[in-house]
C-alpha cells in the first residue's frame, strides 16, 4: 500500500482498534467494512453536505445494461455514454467491469463508485479464493457488494449494478444497488434507458434462445434504449458468460448500427409527421 | 431542468458569399425521451427569409404560426415580400410584446436582403437582436455549436462549402449534446433558389 | 365620440345613394386654399397657397405644410384644425410603423393608414367627415410619388394634381404644362407658375408655401427666402 502512494488503510482496518485486525480471517473480510472506514467531512450539517456534494460526483447517470440468462449461459449489454446533464462528457465508457475471469459487474448510476466497489469486490472475491481454495459464487459475491453498499447505506453512493458470472451451480445473475436491495433474476435491464431496452428484451426473450439469437437480442435491446433515451448511446457491448467464463462477443458504434437496422432513414417509424 | 431544454434543439445560420444557410437537426424529444425524428425547426417566410426557433417546441409552433400570419399581412398591405433586416426587427418587437411572460424560444432569421447580401441574426427570448456576418447559433448546446463554428467557419463561402461547413458543425456540435441530433436539415439560400437537403446523423 | 347608445353616424345615405356629408366635406375643400403638387422624375414639390384673413396675422408662425417622416409631407386645403388632427395621426402611425420594424414607412402606406382613419370618420357614430383633402408627398423606395387624399377616404396617386379653390384651373393649367420627364428644378417653377395663375393679390415667399422632397429623401419646406429667389427666377 505504501509503495502505491495510495491510502486506502481504511478497507483493512474497518474496526476502531487497530489491535484486532490482526485477528481477521479470512471470511469476515467485506463484512467489517464499516462506514467509519472513509474520513467524513468536518462540517455542522452531513447530510445537506453530502447532498451539495452530489451534484458534483454524480456523472454517469445516463445509461442503459441489460442482461439475462438463457440456456446457453448469461448475456450482459451495455451502452458506453456518459452524460452531465445533458452534456455528453464521453462515448467511450466501459459499463462492464470484468470482476474477474467468470465475474462481470455493470455500471450504472455514480461512475466512481461503481468502479471504485466493483474493483474492491473483485479484491474481496480473490481474498476469499485464496482462504478457500474455491471459486466464489455469484451468489456469494453479490451478497458482498450488498453488504457493503448496506454499510454505506444512506452516505450517498449512488450505484445499480448487475453482478453476473459462472460457477458451480451454474449462471448466476443479481441485481444489486446503492439501497442495499439485492436480487436475483433471469432477466435484468438497470439505467435511464432500461424501460426501453425491456420492451425489446421482453418481447424477444425465450429461455431456448440460441447463442447467436441472445446475443443479437441483447445488442438490439440496448440499440433501441440509445434511440430513445437521450442520455444513452455510444457503442453497444456485448457480454457472453458460460461455464468457460466471460468473453467479450462485439463492440458497435451505434452510428453505424443504426443504418444497419434502418439503411433507408424516410422508412424509419420515427419519421412520417408533416412539416408545418 | 429549463424549459427551454424541455423538447431539444440545435439551430445554426451561416453567412456565405451571396448565399446564406441555416440549419437545424431533427430530434422532437421530451426532456431526455425521444418522440420523433424529423422535426423541422426552420420555417420558411418567402424564398429568400428562413426563420430557424430553438427552445420549447409549443411556443416555436405558435411564434411560426404568427409570423406567417403577420407576413401574410404583411405581403397583402405592402404588396412585396418582407426585407429580413424588417423581419427580424418584427421577430424583436413581437417578442418584447410579452416581456413579462415571454415565448421560450431563441430565434434565428437567416436571409437573403437587397443584391443578395447575406442577412443574418438572433435573439434571446424578449427579442434582444444580435446581429452577424459569420453565424449565428441557437438551442441546447449553443457551446459546443459556437465552439464548432469558430474554428471551422471561413468568411465568403461558396454555396456548396458553406452547406459542407455548416453541416458539420451542426453534426459534431450535436454529437456532445443528449438532448438535439438524430438526423439534420439544412437550407441554403442562393440569389436563384433555395437548396434544401436532410443529413444522416448520429441516431443515439 | 358620442354617448355609446345615442351614437349613430350622422353620414347617412341620402335616398339617392349619395353621402351628403361627405360632398358638403368636399364644398369645405373647394371653399379652403388651393394647394398643388408636382411629381417629377427625381422628386416632388407641393405648394399651397398661405393667405390670411387679415395683414395683422404674424404670418411666420403660421404652417401650412407639414412635415409626417424624414422624407414624406402633407399639404392640405380646407379647414386648418381638422388637417392638424390628420397630421398627428398619420405622425403617430408612421411612427408606430417604426417602432415595429425599424424602417421607416413607405409613402404609400402612410396615404392608406391617413385614408382609413378619414374612411372611419365617414361611418363612425358622433363625429363627422374631415373638411380636407390632403396631398401627401415622399420618395422612398419606389421613387417619387404623390397622393391626393378626399375626405370620403379615397386615395390615388398622381403626377400632378391640385385642391381647393382653384383646382379646376390649377388642373387644365398643369395638364398643359406637365410633362413625364420633367426635373424637380422644373417642377418647382411650374408649381409656382400655376399657383401665381390663380392667386388674388401680389403672389411673395411669405404668402405662399412650398415643399420638395428630392433623391435625398429629405422632405423640406423651403423658407420665404427661397420661395422669393425661385419666384424671381419665374418672372
Amino acid at each position: 500500500m505504501v509503495g502505491l502512494g495510495l491510502d486506502l488503510s481504511v478497507l483493512e482496518n474497518p474496526s476502531k482498534s487497530a489491535a484486532t485486525d490482526a485477528q481477521l480471517d479470512g471470511l469476515s473480510v467485506g463484512v467489517d467494512l464499516g462506514m467509519q472506514s472513509f474520513p467524513l467531512p468536518q462540517v455542522h450539517d452531513l447530510d445537506s453536505f453530502e447532498r451539495e456534494v452530489m451534484e458534483y460526483v454524480k456523472p454517469s447517470h445516463g445509461t442503459t445494461t441489460l442482461g439475462f440468462i438463457f440456456q446457453g449461459g448469461v448475456i450482459m449489454a451495455v451502452d458506453s455514454r456518459a452524460s452531465m446533464g445533458s452534456y455528453i462528457s464521453s462515448q467511450t465508457v466501459k459499463k462492464v467491469i470484468e470482476i474477474n475471469p467468470f465475474l462481470l459487474g455493470t455500471m450504472a448510476g455514480g461512475a466512481a463508485d461503481c468502479q471504485f466497489w466493483l474493483r474492491n469486490l473483485g479484491t474481496q472475491c480473490r481474498l476469499y479464493e485464496l482462504n478457500t481454495g474455491k471459486r466464489i459464487t455469484v451468489r456469494a459475491a453479490s451478497k458482498l457488494l450488498a453488504n457493503t453498499m448496506y454499510s454505506y447505506k444512506g452516505m450517498g453512493l449512488s450505484m445499480g449494478t448487475m453482478v453476473a458470472g459462472w460457477d458451480a451451480t451454474g449462471p448466476g445473475l443479481y441485481y444489486v444497488d446503492s439501497d442495499g436491495q439485492r436480487t436475483k433474476g433471469q432477466v435484468f435491464s438497470v439505467g435511464s434507458g432500461s424501460l426501453y431496452a425491456y420492451g425489446v428484451l421482453d418481447q424477444g426473450y425465450k429461455w431456448d434462445l440460441d447463442v447467436e439469437t441472445a446475443v443479437e437480442l441483447g445488442r438490439r435491446a440496448i440499440y433501441h434504449a440509445t434511440f430513445r433515451d437521450a442520455v444513452s448511446g455510444g457503442t453497444v457491448s456485448v457480454y457472453h458468460v458460460t461455464e468457460k467464463g466471460w468473453t467479450k462477443i462485439s463492440g458497435t458504434d451505434v452510428g453505424e448500427l443504426h443504418y444497419e437496422y434502418y439503411d433507408n432513414p424516410e422508412k424509419h417509424p420515427c419519421n412520417g409527421t408533416q412539416p408545418i | 431542468m429549463s424549459i427551454f431544454e424541455y423538447n431539444g434543439s440545435a439551430i445554426i445560420g451561416m453567412a456565405g458569399k451571396e448565399c446564406v444557410a441555416i440549419g437545424s437537426d431533427l430530434r422532437f424529444g421530451v426532456q431526455f425521451q425521444t418522440l420523433a425524428t424529423d422535426y423541422q425547426k426552420i420555417y420558411r417566410i418567402h424564398d429568400k427569409l428562413y426563420l430557424g426557433l430553438a427552445g420549447l417546441g409549443t411556443d416555436a409552433q405558435t411564434l411560426a404560426a404568427r409570423f406567417k400570419f403577420k407576413h401574410n399581412m404583411y405581403k397583402l398591405r405592402e404588396e412585396r415580400d418582407i426585407r429580413p433586416s424588417t423581419f427580424g426587427q418584427l421577430v424583436s418587437s413581437t417578442l418584447y410584446e410579452k416581456r413579462f411572460g415571454p415565448y421560450f424560444c431563441s430565434p434565428v432569421v437567416a436571409g437573403l436582403d437587397k443584391d443578395n447580401v447575406p442577412y443574418l441574426c438572433g435573439m434571446d427570448t424578449i427579442g434582444a437582436i444580435e446581429t452577424a456576418k459569420d453565424f449565428m447559433v441557437a438551442g441546447t448546446a449553443p457551446d459546443s455549436l459556437y465552439g464548432m463554428c469558430e474554428s471551422m467557419f471561413r468568411p465568403d463561402l461558396e454555396p456548396e462549402e458553406l452547406f459542407e461547413v455548416l453541416s458539420q458543425c451542426l453534426l459534431a456540435g450535436t454529437d456532445r449534446d443528449a438532448l438535439s441530433g438524430w438526423g439534420a436539415i439544412v437550407h441554403v439560400i442562393t440569389k436563384d433558389k433555395t437548396n434544401s437537403r436532410t443529413l444522416k446523423g448520429r441516431m443515439d | 365620440m358620442g354617448e355609446s347608445q345615442y351614437s349613430f353616424s350622422l353620414t347617412t345615405f341620402s335616398p339617392s345613394g349619395k353621402l351628403v356629408q361627405i360632398e358638403y366635406a368636399l364644398n369645405a375643400v373647394s371653399a379652403g386654399a388651393t394647394s398643388l403638387g408636382i411629381k417629377a422624375t427625381n422628386g416632388v414639390v407641393i405648394a399651397t397657397e398661405k393667405k390670411l384673413r387679415t395683414t395683422l396675422v404674424d404670418e411666420t408662425t403660421v404652417q401650412k405644410i407639414s412635415l409626417l417622416t424624414p422624407n414624406v409631407g402633407v399639404a392640405y386645403s380646407g379647414m386648418g384644425p381638422d388637417s392638424r388632427v390628420l397630421v398627428r395621426k398619420a405622425r403617430k402611425s408612421a411612427q408606430a410603423y417604426y417602432r415595429l420594424y425599424k424602417e421607416s414607412i413607405p409613402v404609400a402606406q402612410l396615404v392608406r393608414e391617413t385614408a382609413a382613419v378619414m374612411q372611419e370618420f365617414t361611418q363612425s357614430g358622433g363625429v363627422r367627415p374631415f373638411g380636407v383633402s390632403l396631398l401627401m408627398a415622399g420618395y422612398d423606395e419606389n421613387g417619387p410619388q404623390l397622393y391626393q387624399i378626399d375626405p370620403s377616404g379615397s386615395y390615388f396617386a398622381w403626377k400632378a394634381s391640385a385642391i381647393g379653390k382653384n383646382m379646376t384651373n390649377a388642373k387644365t393649367f398643369l395638364e398643359k404644362r406637365y410633362s413625364d420627364d420633367m426635373e424637380l428644378e422644373d417642377a418647382i417653377h411650374t408649381a409656382l407658375l400655376t399657383l401665381k395663375e390663380g392667386f388674388e393679390g401680389q403672389i411673395s415667399g411669405e404668402n405662399i408655401e412650398v415643399a420638395v422632397v428630392g433623391e435625398d429623401g429629405k422632405f423640406r419646406v423651403l423658407t420665404p427666402a427661397e420661395v422669393s429667389d425661385y419666384l424671381e427666377e419665374v418672372e
